[in-house]
């Protein structure tokens, strides 16, 4: 083997990583000692990812699985009188072209405020699905983007909790209910979905996979059998939640309604640079005098360069957990699939992720 | 389009660099359970949990089940 290793690059891409360097500190510096560090996060942050997923894997099972199952038990029967989810699937439509089809998944992100993009698309003329996560449901409605101006409406929910409820419970939502197709993992609180199903929400109902791998003995395996046994005999969808509702949304996007094209809002899955360490840290539940100075407590919440939207963010243990898996999961995405982040902001950038100001993406889908 | 050479050396100081940063990561490493116990104090609540399976195209969902 040559000691030379030679390739090309073009002269946009020289640019491009020559910025990068800059903006990550190391003008000057050797492009070795760059490249290194490069390498040298990226592996730190793979094995962390897989070690973050354990202590959460770890956490759900202690504090929370029981509620899961009592929760399937006591929407079994709604499950089995209520639509699935692949009702929604639009490609069982004769004349369906995934070409045509697009879809904005709506997060509660910082972002949403600070760019007004709740603002903009009420005021579009976007033709797409709104696919909208339970948190922003309420602000989403009273900003103007109703199911009247926006006929494919959807919102999701996936987290279990019962103080979900709220995100249902406005007289808002009670006078568009009607027209939003809600879209509820088997195992959320009843009392959420009653108060959605009583605002006139239509439910369709989904498996959140979790131990499917463990076999024909793991949950998803079992209660998948329970829901056949009386109606649904062909199932239901069961989607990858990626651990939170903003990532859930996306996978319903194209693996249920069949979108090609998925726009993302308000999914930054990280705090902005300017936001306290207090709230940070009181939001993520950490104990105030932890010892910020510790190589430990720099792994947990790293600053992160967006070069896509040339802005940091700061991440917690959760964040990470999120984004790191929403990101791996665009990446390996079907290629009919194509992802535009719009949030203009938060740590959401690389492979096959397309980043675009929000307005851009409504001028190229307002036909 | 532009041409980069690299020279690739014997001892290169990738390796040098690589003494110097991973021996007082060695020493900080934290054990599992150290870990699990600081990422839980750092506050590890999600909404739900993320799905991996060794069937790697299971982990992007399902269409019946």
């Amino acid at each position: 083997m040559s000691d030379d290793l030679e390739f090309s690059i073009s002269e946009d891409t020289l640019e491009k990583i020559t910025t990068l360097k800059d903006q990550m500190g190391f003008t000057g510096k050797e492009w070795d000692e760059w490249f290194n560090a490069i390498v040298d996060s990226y592996s730190k942050s793979t094995k962390n990812q897989s070690k973050i997923e354990k202590v959460f894997e770890k956490n759900h099972y202690k504090s929370n699985y029981k509620n899961w199952v009592k929760y399937f038990s006591l929407n079994i029967n709604d499950i089995w009188n209520e639509s699935s989810a692949r009702d929604l699937d639009l490609s069982s439509n004769s004349n369906y072209d995934p070409a045509q089809h697009s879809a904005i998944v709506i997060g509660a992100g910082p972002s949403i405020k600070k760019k007004k993009h709740l603002e903009m698309l009420a005021e579009s003329n976007y033709q797409g699905n709104i696919v909208c996560t339970d948190r922003s449901l309420i602000p989403c409605l009273k900003a103007g983007i109703t199911p009247d101006k926006f006929p494919n409406f959807n919102v999701v929910t996936i987290d279990p909790l019962e103080l979900l409820k709220k995100f249902y419970d406005d007289e808002i939502v009670n006078k568009y209910g009607e027209k939003i197709n809600g879209v509820f993992s088997t195992v959320i609180s009843p009392v959420t979905v009653d108060i959605a199903r009583k605002a006139g929400i239509k439910i369709h109902w989904l498996h959140s996979l979790f131990d499917y791998d463990e076999g024909e003995k793991s949950f998803n395996q079992i209660s998948a059998l329970i829901v056949r046994a009386k109606s649904h005999i062909n199932g239901l969808p069961a989607i990858q939640t990626g651990g939170n509702v903003g990532t859930a949304a996306w996978f319903v996007s194209w693996q249920i309604l069949k979108c090609s094209t998925v726009g993302l809002i308000g999914i930054n899955h990280g705090w902005d640079e300017d936001d306290s360490w207090d709230e940070i840290l009181a939001h993520s539940n950490a104990p105030k005098d932890i010892d910020r100075t510790t190589s430990q407590f720099q792994t947990l919440y790293p600053k992160i360069y967006n070069p896509d939207f040339d802005c940091y963010c700061i991440q917690d243990p959760t964040y990470q957990y999120y984004s790191n898996a929403l990101k791996e999961f665009i990446s390996r995405s079907p290629e009919w699939v194509k992802t535009i982040n719009a949030t203009e902001g938060g740590c959401i950038f690389g492979k096959r992720i397309i980043s675009r100001p929000f307005k851009d993406f409504l001028n190229s889908h307002n036909n | 389009m532009i041409k980069a050479n690299f020279k690739i050396t014997k001892e290169s100081k990738l390796d040098e660099n690589k003494k110097v940063v991973e021996k007082p990561q060695e020493q900080e490493d934290l054990t599992q359970e150290e870990f699990e116990e600081f990422v839980s104090k750092s506050g590890a609540a999600g909404s739900f949990m993320i799905f991996r399976s060794n069937k790697k195209d299971s982990e992007l969902g399902l269409d019946e089940l």
